[in-house]
């Protein structure tokens, strides 16, 4: 593939230094963000490379792959880059900025799981994780998954089948409508 | 009459002490009540969004967490959090917003409220270590955990990254160590206590976090660990929930059980089996407690 200014998308890549508060410039290679990362033997692109990409402005090939999403967020990345690259916070503008684009990519599990884990917040205010982990398997079609955990924990207590609701849930409701009308009017990425 | 509480923090739970952690949750009440901190729940707390509300929207993140603080403000205190996940994302929210005024201003749009920047969130092993200190902590003591070899387990966001949490050194912490030791047990030195455990794959991708947390239970093991000491509902999830399945992947046997460092903490200072919630642990801690003299 030739690299050209044609090829290169830098509006794309300047809502990913402003997401993520870094810039991508900053990166000259040394790699110690993909030694240490946990994750990297997932990836087809490891950190290091998700970086040289957008500096290139190639950033289809980054939202096509599973990179993103087999990211952990443990921050070990970030910690250690010498010259002060927050791969963590790109790592979630590009989250984001695909998040947007629905479809973009093919790693449905993680989308669906945190899909759901934001839906309970702004319905319950708080994460019911029974409830979480149950509708995860239905609308994933994997309803045997961890089967054989649920009677054990139950049995210990740590799935609560009933809880109780927050009082002030109409707050949370106003934040999450708040966030999309600032984005409706161009005030927020 | 009991005597008055040496300190008092305003206690941000999360949703896991409230369910799958419930035993971290009681042994924290219980460890605070003995030592003599006092610790209110924040009325109507929300949801600090965790990882996954970070990974796909920033802003929805640094809201809930702003909120949270500005409903923690509301009681007497210091914030004290019992979660990692929780902690890194209280601290993250602080931190960010501070360095960057766009965000902050988006932020108090979407709260409407102004931020609580300069508010104190603490992790339980800095209150533990730091606020009450180690003397009194040791002198709290009537239960020495002698003879026990532990294995502390940071994970991810107890330390990371830079300048953030603040909790300790990123690469080469101790906080945990020289609070375990305080009370009388031992520690390890082993190489995965700062490795990710894969923790919110959990749901999504089982299969990675077994492979992580393997290694993890491996070095605890090879090191000559008796049980693994946590502060995170999330690394306990792995470690202990999921131990057994692991023992079945890796056709092997660990059988390391894993604390909350609220129970051993607790049960060095007297407190019994039911207020620690060690029943609810999956490994089952009692041979080992009952071969080391400790129950």
């Amino acid at each position: 593939m030739i690299i050209s200014q044609e090829t290169m998308d830098v509006d794309f890549v300047r809502k990913v230094e402003t997401l993520s508060g870094t810039s991508v410039r900053r990166c000259f290679q040394c790699g110690k963000c993909s030694a240490g990362c946990p994750m990297a033997t997932f990836m087809e692109h490891p950190p290091n490379r998700v970086v040289r990409l957008l500096q290139l402005g190639q950033w289809q090939r980054i939202l096509a792959g599973r990179s993103i999403w087999y990211c952990a967020s443990c921050e070990t990345c970030t910690t250690r880059c010498p010259n002060k690259v927050d791969l963590t916070s790109i790592m979630d503008a590009l989250r984001k900025l695909s998040w947007d684009a629905e479809g973009a990519s093919k790693e449905s599990y993680v989308q669906l799981a945190n899909k759901l884990f934001l839906q309970n917040i702004r319905t319950y205010g708080r994460q019911y994780e029974m409830r979480l982990a149950a509708v995860f398997n239905v609308k994933s079609g994997q309803f045997l998954k961890d089967l054989m955990l649920g009677p054990k924990l139950l049995a210990k207590g740590k799935l609560k089948l009933f809880h109780s609701k927050n009082k002030n849930l109409s707050e949370i409701e106003k934040i999450f409508t708040r966030i999309e009308e600032m984005r409706a009017k161009g005030e927020a990425l | 009459m009991t005597p008055k509480n040496i300190m008092e923090y305003s206690y941000y739970p999360g949703c896991s002490l409230h369910a799958s952690a419930g035993e971290y949750d009681l042994s924290t009440r219980e460890l605070f009540k003995t030592l003599g901190i006092g610790l209110t729940e924040i009325p109507d707390w929300f949801c600090c969004g965790a990882t996954p509300a970070h990974n796909v929207d920033e802003l929805l993140s640094l809201s809930l967490c702003a909120k949270n603080l500005e409903l923690a403000d509301s009681v007497e205190g210091d914030v004290a959090v019992a979660c990692a996940a929780c902690f890194s994302r209280l601290k993250t929210t602080q931190h960010t917003l501070k360095e960057n005024e766009t965000k902050r201003k988006q932020v108090e749009k979407a709260i409407d409220a102004p931020v609580k920047l300069d508010s104190k969130v603490k992790h339980l092993l800095e209150i533990l270590a730091k606020d009450l200190g180690l003397e009194r902590l040791a002198a709290a003591v009537n239960k020495p955990l002698s003879g026990l070899k532990v294995a502390c387990y940071y994970g991810c966001l107890l330390t990371r990254p830079t300048d953030v949490p603040n909790l300790d050194c990123t690469e080469a912490p101790t906080i945990m160590e020289h609070v375990i030791e305080a009370v009388g047990a031992e520690t390890v030195a082993w190489t995965h206590r700062l490795e990710c455990c894969g923790a919110n794959f959990t749901l999504s991708r089982p299969g990675v976090v077994i492979q992580l947390t393997n290694a993890i239970l491996e070095s605890a093991k090879a090191a000559g660990a008796d049980c693994i000491m946590v502060g995170c509902p999330l690394c306990h999830g792995n470690l202990d929930i999921r131990q057994k399945e692991i023992e079945g992947v890796y056709n092997t046997n660990y059988n390391l059980p894993v604390f909350y460092l609220t129970q051993l903490v607790g049960l060095s200072v007297g407190l019994g089996s039911d207020k620690l919630g060690l029943d609810a642990m999956i490994v089952n801690p009692t041979p080992l407690l009952k071969e080391k003299g400790l129950l």
